[in-house]
């Protein structure tokens, strides 16, 4: 940009370059690092590209941190435990997190029965999901979440749980139940009649669900980076007003700085938000009569 | 691929890769060793708590054992004393009767002494009032009058004179 001041950015195409998936580590001034590419593999005649892509080795980064922090909370706690302490710092305050998890949103919404069975999945979901939200905030960091690809996989995760949780439940019998409405009180033809309407609606609403999850935690996550990357755009469109552009250039990064604690916090509400609707759902389910 | 809005079938697979696995591990290994202190902690306080409400109806039982242990040594310490107060009633009652039964039989006693004394003493008089009656009556007459037929006639006498008082 500094050799060439007169060539007019295309702010748009920087904006989806930063927010969408490539094939490279993006370090800025440090350079890039070139990622390998694999031969498709065939699963019948789907060819599926398995290389690794920036999201990949990010959503990977992610994995390896909830572990590190996870296997630290476990070594901090067991140690307290072994020395006759209060766990304190760091694995405390993990720990408090991990129980608020498991129990103010797993098993509260999933029921004290089923609940402690179901908050691992729900416990993962949300320390994943909040790790790729984070890493977007970082320097040369990217949100595997900000993905429609990796939000479309915890989604089909979060139904399959749902459904087969249910079936599991409910039985053969009580399952198809969820589809196919009962109504009391009708003549059987009328019911059947209405059933059967109602049948593809209730499917739907089904499909809906994990729908829904995906698109929230993808538009969220990239809108916030839409917009902080949109702000910075501010300055290069509006960069050559001379003794203005000092003003432009302060205000927006405050503006900015603003956006990014915006970001924070809702780094973890989509991590809270998915992981609770997950548990809810999982609930909604496991009761149904 | 450069555009957030075209998802790539191969993230898809690897997601789901990362998160099967990432869930494996931390299930399997790490949030047992997590959750073991809080699940010990949660099963202590269910116990500690079912031991206090144990201990509470184990003291509330004991202390109604207690209750109706004192109000029964009460009503029996007031029986007790009722039946010792009308014992001493009794007593009482029967002293008093006693002792009148006594100081009447006492009274009456003297009272006939009193009675055969003045009767006594009446005779005396009576019969010292003949002899001095007779011997007057001899000295007027100069004779002795001794015989029984005098005497029997002024007893008859003094005796109407009592008869008439």
């Amino acid at each position: 940009m500094m050799q060439e001041p007169q060539e007019p950015l295309n702010i748009g195409k920087m904006i989806f370059e930063h927010t969408g998936d490539a094939h490279d580590l993006d370090f800025g001034p440090l350079g890039q690092v070139e990622l390998p590419r694999w031969q498709p593999v065939k699963i019948g005649n789907l060819s599926v590209d398995l290389s690794p892509t920036r999201h990949v080795i990010f959503m990977l980064l992610a994995a390896a941190i909830v572990m590190l922090v996870m296997f630290l909370t476990a070594r901090g706690l067991t140690k307290a435990r072994r020395e006759g302490r209060a766990p304190r710092g760091f694995a405390n305050a993990m720990e408090a997190l991990v129980l608020f998890v498991r129990n103010d949103i797993a098993i509260e919404n999933i029921g004290k029965e089923m609940g402690p069975k179901y908050a691992p999945l729900i416990m993962t979901f949300f320390f994943f999901i909040l790790t790729c939200n984070l890493l977007g905030l970082i320097p040369f960091g990217a949100s595997p979440t900000g993905n429609l690809a990796v939000t479309g996989a915890l989604a089909l995760v979060a139904f399959l749980v749902i459904e087969i949780g249910g079936l599991i439940k409910l039985g053969p019998k009580g399952y198809f139940g969820t589809v196919w409405m009962h109504i009391d009180g009708l003549p059987p033809a009328g019911a059947f009649a209405i059933s059967l309407f109602m049948l593809p609606i209730e499917i739907l609403s089904k499909l809906v669900k994990p729908f829904a999850l995906m698109l929230r935690l993808f538009g969220n996550i990239t809108a916030g980076h839409f917009v902080i990357l949109a702000m910075f755009g501010i300055v290069f469109t509006f960069g050559h007003f001379g003794a203005g552009s000092w003003a432009l250039g302060i205000g927006t990064v405050f503006f900015v700085i603003g956006v990014m604690m915006l970001e924070l916090l809702v780094a973890f509400l989509q991590a809270y938000v998915f992981a609770t609707l997950s548990a809810v759902f999982i609930g909604l389910m496991q009761h149904e009569h | 691929m450069g555009d957030p809005f075209s998802p790539t079938l191969g993230v898809v697979f690897w997601q789901l890769f990362v998160l099967a696995g990432l869930f494996f591990l931390l299930w399997k290994f790490l949030f047992p060793v997590i959750l073991k202190m809080t699940e010990e902690r949660e099963a202590r306080i269910k116990k500690d708590l079912s031991d206090a409400e144990e201990a509470r109806a184990e003291s509330a039982a004991a202390l109604e054992e207690q209750r109706s242990l004192l109000a029964g040594a009460r009503g029996e310490a007031k029986a007790i004393v009722t039946e010792a107060r009308e014992a001493a009633e009794r007593e009482r009652a029967t002293a008093v009767e006693k002792t009148r039964a006594e100081q009447e039989e006492l009274l009456e006693r003297a009272r006939r002494e009193i009675g055969a004394e003045r009767e006594r003493a009446v005779a005396d008089i009576r019969r010292e009032a003949v002899d001095i009656a007779l011997s007057a009556a001899g000295k007027v007459v100069g004779t002795r009058l001794d015989a029984a037929a005098d005497r029997k006639i002024v007893e008859d006498y003094i005796s109407s004179i009592g008869g008439s008082k």
